[in-house]
């Protein structure tokens, strides 16, 4: 029998026993739509992580002191120019901003510090994050963009910039540009709000050295560097690695201070997604899984069902082969008939997800079903139907016509 | 012919006489089968079936052979063997010991797969209960054996219709068989049983289910194949009204042929 005649008479066995074809398809479609929904969250947050990462730019480096290996934080003296500072504290300071110039691999160099202070606007306070940038180069190094107003410029001083949520939101009434805001009792003038969804305040370093306590000046917190060509940044780390360890007076072994990419802070995060991604993935799985037993099951009493017109076939010509055609694409189209249903209830979940879940981290980069989780996942149920049906239908096959003919 | 009427008429006598049947011993038959062509032949067949640990003969040393062109009835009682016969003259089945060799080919030497193409070509099977897929239409029922074949759609389907317009169900064909009556549901599975062109129709009680019109209306028809079509056929039934119609009748007790009776029927 042609191949396409074994499907027309599977098609007619499914139209023929719905009520079980469609229990058994509501096994397959709850494994597919739930795999579908909770890949599509993964990558959404795959697309939204590749996206930060596109934005950060692969050009920008970051250098912070210390450095965790195995719980084992090395220290160093402090130098000269930041004597001031605690012995046992890791610090970057001039000395290496100065190391950094002689590189000529490094176009730009912004100092930064940070820590968190007491902002009041109108009677109403809060502790927010403030970082303190040079911000004669910090309009050029950073990705953010500006939403309303200007980044901050050399000229600048009791002024700062600041992330969206905080203009919008924090206080009881929006903050604008030339609203003026205390930070630990002086007064600063809004100047940009950035187009995040943040609540930090940027300002020039100068100002901040003033306005957060225990900061000494010319002690950073982290110095953000632009490389001038992307392709060379592994041999620019080398560089800096190398030139920082001979003015800090480090080896390999006591290395005391971390370069770190924003590629690389993204692809950690990225690992760590798809970690949890894939766990969620599992449990979807699962009940796929429980689909297929489904439709084993329903093959199993089908074929029992069918024992006679098994028979009926097979005494009219039939050879096992027609038998376990016709039954493998019965299992075969229950698993489409499955996976296409659940595709689309997928689809509909995954757009309904953010809604349901709120402002949980896991689907803030939104959800995103691509073409080739559809066209897997329907593949998947025809396979998974076809092997569920195999046993099924290849003892069908083997039925001696003789005794499926007597069978009532 | 008037010969024919003739030996007819000496035989109607007889008939009153002997129940319908002119005996001939089975060692007279045997050698006159020894010199025909014959079309089916069981060499000392056995089928035995096994109950637990007993052995359970149901049919036991068969030898008869079947010509080309015979309307063959198998009578007997229930529980005679006469099902098993007809399981093993369809190929549905294979002996346990012995040989039946049908149009030469020796049926316990074909894979399963070869023995359905060679009983999908050659036999055409009618059932007592019919044997329709309940979810087709006769149509469908009826062109199935042409899709085992692989017969081109165009051609499968003109031979449906042709079939089915002969079995007088031309409109009726797209009514499931649920939608028929019995005698409409045994002439779809007469059409299926003749729309492979089968050189052999088993029919296994064909009229068992239907009322006595509708049954004299079906073996009417098979007889019509068998004169006009020259189909050999092969009939099992318990009705020895039925037997009648067939030229020969083989009576089969505890799984052994005790009687074959030549009517005075011919084709």
């Amino acid at each position: 029998m042609k191949l396409s005649k074994s499907l027309k008479h599977a098609l007619n066995m499914m139209l023929h026993s719905k009520l079980r074809s469609w229990l058994t398809i509501i096994g397959i479609v709850i494994g597919v739509s739930s795999v579908i929904a909770i890949v599509s969250i993964g990558e959404g947050m795959e697309q939204s992580l590749n996206a930060q990462i596109s934005e950060l730019g692969g050009d920008i480096l970051t250098i912070t002191p210390g450095v965790s290996r195995s719980g084992d934080r090395h220290f160093r003296t402090t130098t000269a120019s930041s004597s001031q500072a605690t012995e046992e504290e890791i610090v970057l300071d001039r000395t290496d901003v100065q190391a950094l110039r002689g590189i000529p691999d490094i176009d730009l160099i912004d100092t930064q510090i940070r820590k968190n202070v007491d902002v009041s606007y109108r009677d109403k306070w809060g502790s927010l994050s403030l970082t303190g940038v040079d911000q004669k180069v910090w309009s050029q190094i950073t990705t953010e963009e500006i939403r309303d107003g200007r980044m901050l410029d050399s000229a600048d001083q009791n002024v700062i910039v600041i992330g969206a949520s905080l203009a919008d939101n924090y206080f009881d009434q929006p903050l604008g540009i030339n609203k003026v805001i205390t930070i630990e009792g002086n007064s600063f003038r809004i100047v940009g709000i950035l187009d995040d969804q943040s609540t930090n305040i940027i300002m020039p370093i100068q100002m901040a050295y003033q306005v957060m306590d225990g900061k000494e000046k010319d002690i950073y917190d982290s110095i953000i560097v632009k490389i001038r060509d992307e392709e060379n940044l592994d041999a620019v780390v080398e560089k800096i690695e190398n030139k920082l360890m001979i003015t800090r007076h480090v080896t390999e072994s006591n290395k005391d201070f971390t370069i770190t990419s924003n590629v690389q802070i993204m692809e950690m995060r990225s690992e760590m997604m798809s970690s949890v991604s894939l766990f969620l993935t599992a449990i979807a799985a699962v009940s796929l899984l429980v689909g297929i037993v489904g439709i084993t099951n329903t093959m199993f009493t089908s074929v029992l069902e069918k024992t006679k017109e098994i028979g009926i076939m097979k005494a009219i010509g039939a050879r096992n082969k027609d038998i376990l055609a016709i039954f493998l694409f019965n299992a075969g189209l229950i698993g489409l008939v499955g996976g296409i249903i659940g595709v689309v209830l997928g689809i509909l979940l995954s757009g309904a997800l953010p809604y349901l879940l709120g402002d949980m981290t896991i689907v803030r980069g939104g959800t995103v079903v691509s073409l080739n989780v559809i066209i897997f996942a329907l593949s998947i149920s025809v396979l998974v139907g076809m092997i569920a049906g195999a046993i099924p239908a290849y003892q069908g096959s083997k039925l001696k016509p003789v005794d499926a003919l007597r069978y009532e | 012919m008037l010969i024919c009427n003739i030996i007819c008429l000496i035989h109607n006598v007889e008939i009153e006489y002997t129940q319908f049947y002119n005996v001939y011993t089975i060692k007279e038959r045997e050698i006159k089968l020894e010199h025909s062509n014959t079309l089916l032949n069981f060499e000392n067949v056995w089928k035995i079936y096994q109950m637990g640990e007993v052995e359970v003969p149901a049919l036991k040393g068969i030898d008869v052979g079947i010509k080309k062109g015979d309307f063959v009835a198998i009578v007997g009682a229930s529980g005679s063997g006469k099902s098993t016969m007809m399981n093993l003259i369809g190929c549905l089945d294979v002996p346990s010991k012995g040989k039946i060799l049908l149009k030469g080919q020796d049926i316990s030497r074909l894979s399963e797969s070869d023995l359905a193409s060679f009983r999908g070509k050659t036999i055409g099977f009618i059932f007592q209960q019919y044997n329709l897929i309940p979810t087709m239409s006769a149509f469908e029922n009826v062109m199935l054996p042409l899709e085992f074949q692989d017969v081109v759609d165009s051609i499968a389907s003109k031979r449906t219709r042709e079939i089915l317009e002969f079995v007088e169900l031309s409109d009726k064909m797209h009514n499931l068989p649920s939608q028929l009556s019995g005698g409409q549901q045994q002439r779809v599975s007469i059409a299926r049983c003749l729309v492979t062109d089968p050189e052999i129709i088993l029919a296994d009680e064909p009229t068992g289910a239907l009322d006595s019109v509708t049954g004299e209306n079906i073996i009417k028809m098979l007889e019509k194949l068998w004169r006009e079509e020259g189909k050999t056929i092969i009939m099992v039934t318990h009705d020895l009204n039925l037997a009648k119609y067939a030229n020969t009748t083989i009576e089969l007790k505890d799984g052994e042929i005790i009687r074959i009776q030549e009517n005075c029927n011919s084709g």
